[in-house]
C-alpha cells in the first residue's frame, strides 16, 4: 500500500475528530471554558498589582559596622518592609527575577564606616529593583530615606545627610507572580486535555463496541494513534491560543519568546501528555479502571511539576525527583519561552527528558492497547 | 419461497475444519467443520451459548483459534488476519458509532481504513439513506442504523459479509426491509454468513443452515431439506396449521412500507 493510502485514514479520522469536538457542548466546555475558569480565578488572585503597602525584600548586608547592624535591626522591625532570606546578592536577584521579591537592599562594605576627614559615619544603601517593579523600587527608596535615615541623619549631622538611599534598576526585567502562574496554567491545560480526555473517551468507545468495529477493518493501531495525536495536538493548540488571548486582554502576559517556538514546544508537550492518557484509556476496559488510574498519575504531576507551586519551594531531595516527572520539563520549557525568550536549542535539557518520556509512554501505549 | 439457484456447483469460499475454541478447558466451539459456498447466504442457528458468535468471530479473525483451521478466499485466517480483514465486511450485533459525526464523514472514514475513497452518495443510495447524509447515526431509527452500519461494512467491496443477529429488536417492516437488502447484497455476488434467532428469517434468507448446540453442529442442510427430514421422521405439529399467522395479519393491517 502506498504511503498516501496508509495515511488516508490518519487525516480522515483526525479531521473528523476535531470537527466532532466543536459539535459537542461538553467537549467545548472542558477544552476551552474549563481552563479559562482557572485562568480567570488565578488571574484575579495574582494578576493585578495589589494595593497593600508591604514590600518583600532581601537585605544584603556586606558591612560589619555598628550603623549597618542598627539599620538591619530597624528594617527587620518594620511592618512595611518584610525581609526574606537570601544566601547571596546573586541568589536575591534571582528570586527577584522570579517575582518572589520586590527589591533587594544592599548595604555596601563601607556602609557606616567613618570616612577620612569626616566626624560622623556615613553610607549609602542601594535599593535594587526590577524594571516592571519600578514603583516598588522608588517607593521603597523614599521609605528608607524619609522613614529610616532622616531621623538618624538629623541626630548625627544636621548640616548634611551622612546616610542616603539610592534606587538602582537591575538590567533584566522581572516576573510578576502571574507570569509564573500563567505558564503553569498552560501546562495544566495540556495535562487535563491530554490525560482526562482519552481516559474517559476510549473506555466509553470500547464499552459501546465502537473500537471493536474499527478492529474488523484493516485500520492499524498506529494509524488510529497518529490520528488521535494529531487531533489532540490541534485542539490543544487552539485551547492554548484562546487562553493566551484572554490572559493578554485581561491581565497582560509577558511573552519574550517566539510564538512559533511556543507552538512547537507546546505540541510536543501535548503529545507527551496525550501519550499518558492514551496508555491508560487504551488499556482500560471501562471507565472504572481508567478514571482512578488517570487521577493517580495526574494528581502528583499537578502538584509536583511546578504548575501551581514553584518547585524551588520544595525540599532539595523532592526537587531532584520532580525535575524528571513528565510534566515538569513541559511547564519549565513553556515558562522559559514566555519569560526568558528561550529557543528550542536552549530548551535542549527539557526536550531531552520529554523525548525519553515520549519513547517510554508510547511504547507502553502500543503494548497495552486493546480494541475492546 | 422457492429457491431457484443451486449452490452445489459453486466452489467453497470458506472452509472450516475441526474449529475449536476453549474457555477454562470447556470447549465452547467443539471441533466443527463445514464449507460455505461462494455466493450463498449461510445461516448459523442455535440457542444462546451454542457458540454461534464465537464461531463467527474466529472466521472473521477477531478471536484467536484454539484448534483446527479456517480458510477464507484461500487465505489462512490464523496466519494472515490482516489479509482476511481486507476481504470481509462485519456487521456487529449492536452497531455503535462515534457521536456527533455525520454519515458522510463516517463512510469516508471507513473507506479510508482500507485506503479507499468512495462516492458517499452512491453508498448511501444503496441503503436508502441519501437524505440522511448530514445526520448523525444517533439521530437514525433502529432500522436505519442497521442499514447504515451495513453500508459502512460494505464500503470496500468485501467478498464475504458477516451479520450477527441483524434484525434483533427491529419492527416487522424494518426486518423485511433488511431481508430485501441482504438479498440485494447477495445478488451482487457477495457471500453472506449470518446468525439469527428467527426461524422465519432463516427460512426466508438462507440457502443453507447450520444448527449449532453446545459447540457442535447438529444439522447442516437447506431449510427445505431440514424440514423434509423432520417430517420423514414422522413429526407432526400438534395443532392445526393455520393458513396465516399473526405476523401476516400485522403486515396486512399495517402494510410493508418502512416506518422510521
Amino acid at each position: 500500500m502506498s504511503l498516501k493510502r496508509k495515511f488516508l485514514p490518519v487525516w480522515t479520522f483526525a479531521k473528523l475528530d476535531v470537527k466532532r469536538l466543536f459539535r459537542d457542548k461538553v467537549g467545548i466546555f472542558f477544552v476551552f471554558v474549563f481552563p479559562l475558569i482557572f485562568l480567570i480565578v488565578f488571574g484575579f488572585i495574582f494578576g493585578r498589582d495589589d494595593g497593600s503597602v508591604s514590600f518583600n525584600v532581601a537585605l544584603i548586608n556586606q558591612s560589619q559596622t555598628e550603623p549597618a547592624k542598627q539599620f538591619e535591626d530597624q528594617i527587620r522591625k518594620s511592618d512595611v518592609i518584610k525581609v526574606k532570606d537570601a544566601s547571596s546578592e546573586q541568589d536575591a536577584l534571582q528570586k527577584m527575577k522570579r517575582g518572589e521579591l520586590d527589591s533587594v537592599i544592599v548595604l555596601p562594605g563601607d556602609f557606616g564606616a567613618t570616612k577620612e576627614g569626616q566626624q560622623t559615619p556615613s553610607g549609602q544603601a542601594i535599593v535594587r529593583y526590577d524594571q516592571n517593579k519600578a514603583q516598588a523600587g522608588t517607593t521603597l527608596t523614599s521609605v528608607l530615606q524619609e522613614g529610616v535615615f532622616k531621623p538618624i541623619n538629623q541626630r548625627l549631622a544636621p548640616s548634611f545627610d551622612p546616610f542616603t538611599a539610592v534606587a538602582r534598576s537591575t538590567s533584566t526585567e522581572g516576573l510578576r507572580q502571574f507570569d509564573f502562574t500563567f505558564a503553569g496554567l498552560l501546562g495544566f491545560t495540556l495535562l487535563t486535555s491530554g490525560i482526562f480526555g482519552p481516559t474517559s473517551v476510549f473506555p466509553r468507545l470500547k464499552q459501546r463496541g465502537v473500537l471493536r468495529r474499527y478492529s474488523t477493518t484493516t485500520l492499524k493501531v498506529w494509524q488510529y494513534f497518529t490520528a488521535n495525536v494529531l487531533s489532540n495536538g490541534v485542539v490543544a493548540l487552539m485551547s492554548l491560543a484562546v487562553m493566551f488571548i484572554v490572559a493578554q486582554l485581561m491581565f497582560g502576559v509577558t511573552m519574550r519568546g517566539d510564538y512559533l517556538t511556543l507552538a512547537a514546544f507546546a505540541t510536543i508537550g501535548a503529545t507527551l501528555m496525550f501519550g499518558i492518557g492514551l496508555s491508560i484509556g487504551g488499556w482500560a476496559k471501562n471507565e472504572n479502571q481508567a478514571a482512578p488510574l488517570g487521577q493517580i498519575v495526574s494528581f502528583p504531576m499537578m502538584f509536583l511539576s511546578g504548575i501551581f507551586f514553584p518547585t524551588f519551594l520544595m525540599p532539595g531531595w523532592l526537587q531532584n525527583i520532580t525535575q524528571f516527572i513528565p510534566l515538569t520539563p513541559v511547564v519549565d520549557g513553556i515558562r522559559l519561552i514566555l519569560t526568558e525568550g528561550y529557543t528550542l536549542v536552549q530548551l535542549g535539557p527539557q526536550l531531552l527528558i520529554m523525548g525519553v518520556w515520549l519513547v517510554v509512554v508510547y511504547l507502553i501505549a502500543f503494548k497495552v492497547f486493546r480494541w475492546e | 419461497m422457492v429457491k431457484t439457484r443451486t449452490t452445489s456447483k459453486k466452489q467453497p469460499i470458506v472452509t472450516v475444519h475441526d474449529l475449536t475454541k476453549r474457555y477454562d478447558n470447556k470447549a465452547v466451539v467443539d471441533g466443527i467443520s463445514f464449507d460455505v459456498m461462494e455466493g450463498e447466504v449461510f445461516g448459523i442457528l442455535g440457542p444462546n451459548g451454542a457458540g454461534k458468535t464465537t464461531t463467527l468471530e474466529m472466521i472473521e479473525s477477531m478471536r484467536p483459534i484454539d484448534g483446527g483451521s479456517v480458510t477464507l478466499c484461500g487465505i489462512d485466517v490464523a496466519a494472515r488476519p490482516d489479509a482476511i480483514k481486507a476481504v470481509i465486511g462485519v456487521q456487529p450485533q449492536t452497531p455503535a458509532f462515534e457521536e456527533k459525526v455525520t454519515l458522510k464523514e463516517l463512510i469516508e472514514f471507513f473507506a479510508s481504513t482500507y485506503g479507499d475513497t468512495v462516492d458517499v452518495e452512491a453508498v448511501l443510495k444503496d441503503v436508502q439513506l441519501t437524505d440522511k447524509i448530514n445526520s448523525y447515526p444517533e439521530q437514525l431509527s433502529g432500522g436505519q442504523r442497521q442499514r447504515f452500519s451495513i453500508a459502512t461494512a460494505l464500503v470496500h467491496g468485501p467478498k464475504v459479509f458477516f451479520l450477527d443477529e441483524p434484525t434483533t429488536g427491529l419492527d416487522p417492516q424494518a426486518r423485511r426491509n433488511l431481508w430485501d437488502l441482504i438479498r440485494h447484497i447477495q445478488s451482487k455476488g457477495v457471500t453472506v454468513i449470518m446468525t439469527t434467532h428467527y426461524m422465519d428469517e432463516a427460512e426466508q434468507l438462507c440457502d443453507r443452515i447450520a444448527v449449532m448446540d453446545n459447540g457442535k453442529i447438529v444439522a447442516l442442510d437447506t431449510p427445505q431439506n431440514l424440514i423434509k427430514a423432520l417430517l420423514s421422521r414422522g413429526f407432526k405439529k400438534p395443532q392445526h396449521v393455520e393458513q396465516a399467522n399473526l405476523e401476516d395479519v400485522f403486515i396486512d393491517l399495517t402494510g410493508k412500507e418502512l416506518r422510521e
